[in-house]
């Protein structure tokens, strides 16, 4: 029988491109820094003090806004989220909430990913981080007392919301993908930076009830956290047992889901309006500041590319889908114009590169994409000047990259090096010539015929060389000789 | 006359002219408060060490003809909900009993940089939470008048410190009356300014949509010299407004129109009401025009206050679960759930009280039935106001409707505790300015006077209380 | 209306206030006296007013330069290797 599933997402990705906090002067950078080495009055919810509302943070989650296509209201309003716990100072968290004719900062919204796959956007909004609570001795539970470090705490956040638009994992994935290369265009956020992006999912199947899983602490256990509960509901429906609406947590050691302990259904947030942050007017002056604030997303990079640099829609969407990779690109050719090449370079050579040591690394923390590669745009470059210019081969330059990625040598040295080494010399390659010839007499005859079938002889003559022919030297040798006979 | 018992303006004269010095002042004072303050109780902590150094220190910097600021010497109690830095801020409560703050509010920074002397912090109803200075953790302040009656509240102690000449002002804070109801009950000056004109940073916040730091003063003239000094916008309080500092000067003027709120007097005690309707006379006889005017949504005034301010302080009072700061009580091995119940059992009744009805009212379910109708409250007053305001430049009634009355008297019965506030609420509500001002005394108990103005139109009502204070020279400080 | 004494005791669970078997019933009392005089609010029909309301512009917001606060900030003496001791999470 074939079973639906809906998937629903809502994340969080800090707003590492500001510089302080969502309401006070201190730094959004709160990590390395020794426990509460990072609070002021304002973060530490001493008694008396207010809300700053960062006019950073605000420009910022209308950038997130507009590129999920969200809609703006006309002011909008922080709400106090009562609820106690040890790691939120005021013990209520600053947020949005959409009640009573104010909206966060973006509501209905929808975004194209993958092949043409669309999701709905329920909203954006702007929201505080807690403090971080560490277990001292063991585990929770046994531990007497829990430590607690309010670094963190009033980090700016931006919240997406989705509808459950999602079937499968394969598409959370994308979809993730898709939000990571916006954020990262954006300048919004730096998604390597350990915990700056988290998912909460909720997952039904069949359409039975819904069960959200939090305490997901990176985009890489999603996908993992869901198909772990996708299963377990779909075990419980086989055994026809009822699944029941319920909030379960991520355990990221033992990788299951599990029920939570506090019920969630108990709680009662009392949602009502911060007095303190007065309500803030954005009208059509904000909005064309921000538009114009806006740096260029994936989807419109993804069209220049192809049209400004004749890329195709495969090679240009591998590029857009990682900042990180497209911004190499585009510093490459700063350097040498030769898009075609140097894209092929970057998305079937380097790529290859990277995605090997990614495997190697499959369970660590995600970090930059070149991590550990000696390599920069001034060598692919080089290497791409090379080819171009018929200095060395495709295969030589294969060689070359495999070697300079790890000693970061420049391509150019390296073929100079190789070069010298190399048998240019005719009266040596005469002989060879001369004994290939003499071997591979029907290819010979071929390659009168057929021009290109000269290259097998230069194969051969490569392979008696074990490499070390001058390869342009070798090839006008033997065009010349069966030219000759 | 012994020094102590100068206003504020004398004061700073006297020092300045060397007539006295501040050391002398200071000391003197510090003399008066030992000898009135086991009957009037209205002081948490006392600052005499650094009050004198401070002195010595002002004194120095006129013998070296140096520039002294605009309150130079003035000695001044400070509601002990507003931080001071390095020294106590109780809030009158256990949950605060060793807090020292790591910052001064912005009003205290300000009065500092004006030269002023901060001599204590003054008692009041635990988070300002009470009309009467009875819910302090530091006892009952009395009403120097009489002391066996309350003082009002919450702001009971710089009230109360004023009237017994133990210093020549104070700032308190007025969230539904709470500077306004213990000026009139002390028979001092009592204001709150709009909404928006006076840095809230630094004030513990009790209802933060409702509350404004607002001066005391034994005349409108020392309320004024303070006003001026706080008043003004704050980088660090977002809902102050952004405009020029405000200058306010006491003039006289004539042929002012004054609304009379009939539902204010008709609901007041009669010895209350013949006082005030005493005053409007008095005003008439100044040349101003009186009429009765009504304000129907009063009726609704006092439930959508007691809505407001308690579904504020529910929020506001969560964050004192006593691991940042507060009492000593340990952590270790408590579940954490009843660490914060068993902490937070400390509060006192009424913030008990308030935090509940504070939720009751913000839960799942009611919020449509007593928040946002309890906003459209503040709407149609806010309206109504705005109308008689286009025909009256003040309007006039009794600060309190009743007369102070005994301690204890209505302590057990929290409903009729909050009915007091029905005059005062309303210019919370609607973030008007308001000023009690001394009327007479009715049974010998002393009776304010309220004026209030439109938004930031504190010059207008300052105009008739001026007016008003100079026509009816009421007695300003009892014997002790 | 009845305010109950399990709705106080609820109350009571979410705003982490420990009350004993007294205190409850004296709350409970009072509470529902005070519910009933707010009542008078639901007498009132509700209309689409603007609620008063500070407002700002985008550009009266705070600017974002960081500052570091160099005093201390934490009263609590429950401390270790600078995080602050709380209960036990369970």
């Amino acid at each position: 029988m074939a079973t639906t599933t809906k998937i629903g997402l809502e994340i969080h990705c800090q707003l590492t491109g500001a510089k302080s906090k969502l309401f006070c002067r201190c730094s959004s950078d709160y990590r390395g820094k020794a426990p509460n080495a990072n609070i002021c009055p304002i973060c530490a919810g001493l008694p008396g003090t207010l809300p700053l509302l960062n006019q950073k943070t605000v420009e910022f989650a209308a950038m997130i806004t507009l590129a999920l296509g969200c809609k703006f209201p006309d002011e909008i309003a922080f709400y106090r989220k009562n609820y106690f716990y040890p790691d939120l100072p005021k013990n209520f968290q600053l947020t949005q909430y959409n009640a009573y004719g104010i909206t966060s900062i973006g509501v209905d919204g929808r975004l194209e990913y993958g092949n043409g796959k669309d999701a709905r956007i329920r909203r954006v909004q702007l929201e505080e981080d807690p403090g971080r609570l560490v277990y001292a001795s063991g585990s929770m539970d046994t531990s007497l007392y829990v430590l607690i470090d309010y670094n963190r705490a009033g980090v700016p956040l931006v919240e997406i919301v989705t509808e459950p638009d999602f079937a499968d994992t394969k598409d959370v994935r994308m979809f993730l993908d898709k939000i990571t290369s916006i954020i990262e265009h954006l300048g919004v956020c730096d998604t390597k930076l350990e915990g700056s992006v988290r998912c909460d999912a909720n997952v039904s199947v069949d359409g039975g009830n819904k069960v959200e899983i939090k305490n997901i602490s990176s985009f890489a256990d999603v996908e993992k956290a869901l198909r772990y509960e996708i299963t377990r509901q779909r075990t419980m429906t086989s055994r026809e047992i009822q699944v029941r609406s319920e909030t379960r947590h991520w355990d990221d050691a033992r990788k299951v889901t599990k029920e939570s302990r506090t019920k969630e259904e108990e709680q009662d947030y009392r949602y009502f309006p911060e007095p303190d942050i007065p309500l803030v007017m954005l009208g059509s002056e904000f909005v064309s500041f921000i538009k114009q604030s806006m740096p260029e997303l994936p989807d419109t990079r993804k069209e220049r590319f192809m049209s400004k640099y004749g890329l195709s829609a495969h090679i240009a969407q591998v590029l857009i889908g990682n900042k990180e990779l497209a911004d190499f690109f585009e510093s490459t050719l700063m350097i040498y114009l030769s898009p075609k090449e140097i894209a092929n370079w970057i998305v079937t050579d380097l790529m290859s590169f990277i995605d090997e040591r990614q495997k190697k690394e499959e369970e660590e923390e995600e970090h930059s994409l070149f991590a550990g590669l000696k390599v920069g745009p001034e060598h692919i470059a080089d290497l791409a000047r090379l080819v171009d210019q018929d200095m060395i081969n495709r295969a030589t330059a294969k060689q070359i990259l495999g070697q300079i990625i790890r000693t970061g040598e420049m391509p150019s040295a390296l073929a100079k090096r190789m070069h010298a080494s190399r048998i240019d010399d005719v009266s040596v390659l005469a002989q060879t010539v001369q004994s290939v010839f003499q071997m591979e007499q029907a290819a010979v005859q071929d390659a009168r015929r057929n021009a290109n079938v000269a290259n097998f002889l230069l194969g051969k003559v490569m392979k008696i060389t074990k490499g070390k022919a001058d390869p342009k030297v070798a090839l006008e040798m033997i065009q010349k000789k069966l030219k000759e006979d | 006359m012994p020094i102590y018992t100068l206003e504020a303006g004398q004061v700073v004269q006297g020092i300045k002219s060397k007539e006295f010095s501040a050391e002398e002042y200071i000391s003197q004072l510090f003399e008066r408060i030992e000898k009135v303050e086991p009957k009037v109780n209205a002081f948490v902590t006392l600052n005499k060490e650094e009050g004198l150094d401070r002195a010595r220190r002002l004194d120095k910097k006129i013998r070296d003809g140096e520039q002294s600021g605009p309150l130079a010497g003035v000695a001044l109690s400070i509601k002990d909900n507003i931080c001071t830095k390095g020294m106590k801020t109780t809030c009158s409560s256990k949950m605060l009993e060793s807090y020292i703050p790591a910052y001064d509010a912005t009003v205290i920074k300000r009065l500092m940089a004006a030269g002023a002397i901060i001599i204590g912090k003054a008692n009041l109803d635990e988070f300002a939470m009470g009309s009467t200075t009875e819910f302090s953790r530091h006892g009952p302040t009395r009403n120097p008048w009489d002391i066996s009656r309350v003082s009002g509240g919450s702001s009971g102690g710089s009230a109360a410190s004023v009237a017994a000449l133990e210093c020549a002002a104070s700032l308190g804070s007025d969230t539904g009356g709470s500077v306004r109801c213990p000026a009139s009950f002390c028979s001092v000056v009592g204001l709150k300014p709009t909404y928006g004109l006076v840095s809230r940073f630094g004030l513990v916040s009790y209802a933060n949509s409702l509350e404004q730091i607002g001066p005391v003063g034994r005349t409108v003239s020392d309320v004024v010299s303070i006003l001026n000094v706080i008043a003004g916008f704050d980088e660090n309080d977002h809902t102050t407004t952004n405009s020029s500092k405000p200058t306010y000067s006491l003039q006289e003027r004539k042929g002012l129109r004054v609304g009379l709120i009939k539902e204010f007097t008709e609901g007041a005690d009669p010895g209350v009401s013949k006082m005030i309707y005493k005053a409007a006379e008095t005003l008439e006889k100044q040349g101003c025009k009186c009429e009765e005017v009504s304000l129907p949504s009063v009726q609704y005034a006092l439930a959508s206050y007691y809505t407001i301010a308690t579904a504020e302080a529910s929020s506001n009072l969560a964050r004192y679960d006593n691991i940042r700061y507060g009492f000593d009580m340990n952590p270790e091995g408590y579940e954490w759930n009843s660490y914060f119940a068993r902490a937070r059992s400390n509060f006192g009744d009424e913030a008990k009280r308030r935090i509940i009805v504070g939720s009751y009212v913000l839960s799942s379910g009611y919020y449509g039935k007593y928040y946002l109708k309890a906003h459209q409250v503040r709407s149609l007053l806010k309206r109504e106001m705005e109308t008689l305001f286009k025909k009256y430049d003040v309007l006039i009634g009794p600060t309190m409707p009743i007369l102070p009355f005994k301690i204890g008297e209505r302590i057990d019965d929290p409903l009729k505790m909050y009915l007091v506030d029905i005059d005062t609420v309303v210019a919370n509500l609607t973030g008007m300015p308001a000023i009690s001002v001394p009327a007479g005394f009715a049974d010998g108990l002393p009776v304010g006077l309220q004026i209030m103005a439109d938004q930031f139109a504190e010059q207008t009502m300052l105009d008739v209380a001026y007016l008003f204070e100079q026509a009816a020279k009421v007695q300003r400080s009892p014997e002790l | 209306m009845v305010v109950t004494r399990e709705e106080v005791k609820h109350i009571g669970w979410l705003a982490k206030l420990e009350m004993s078997d007294a205190e409850l019933q004296r709350y409970t009392t009072q509470i529902e006296e005070i519910i009933n005089y707010l009542n008078k609010l639901d007498t009132i029909p509700l209309e689409q007013v603007k609620p008063i309301a500070i407002k700002k512009k985008f550009s009266e917001l705070r600017k974002d330069s960081p500052e570091n606060f160099e005093d201390a900030v934490l009263g609590t003496g429950y401390r270790k290797d600078g995080f602050v001791k709380g209960p036990r999470m369970v």
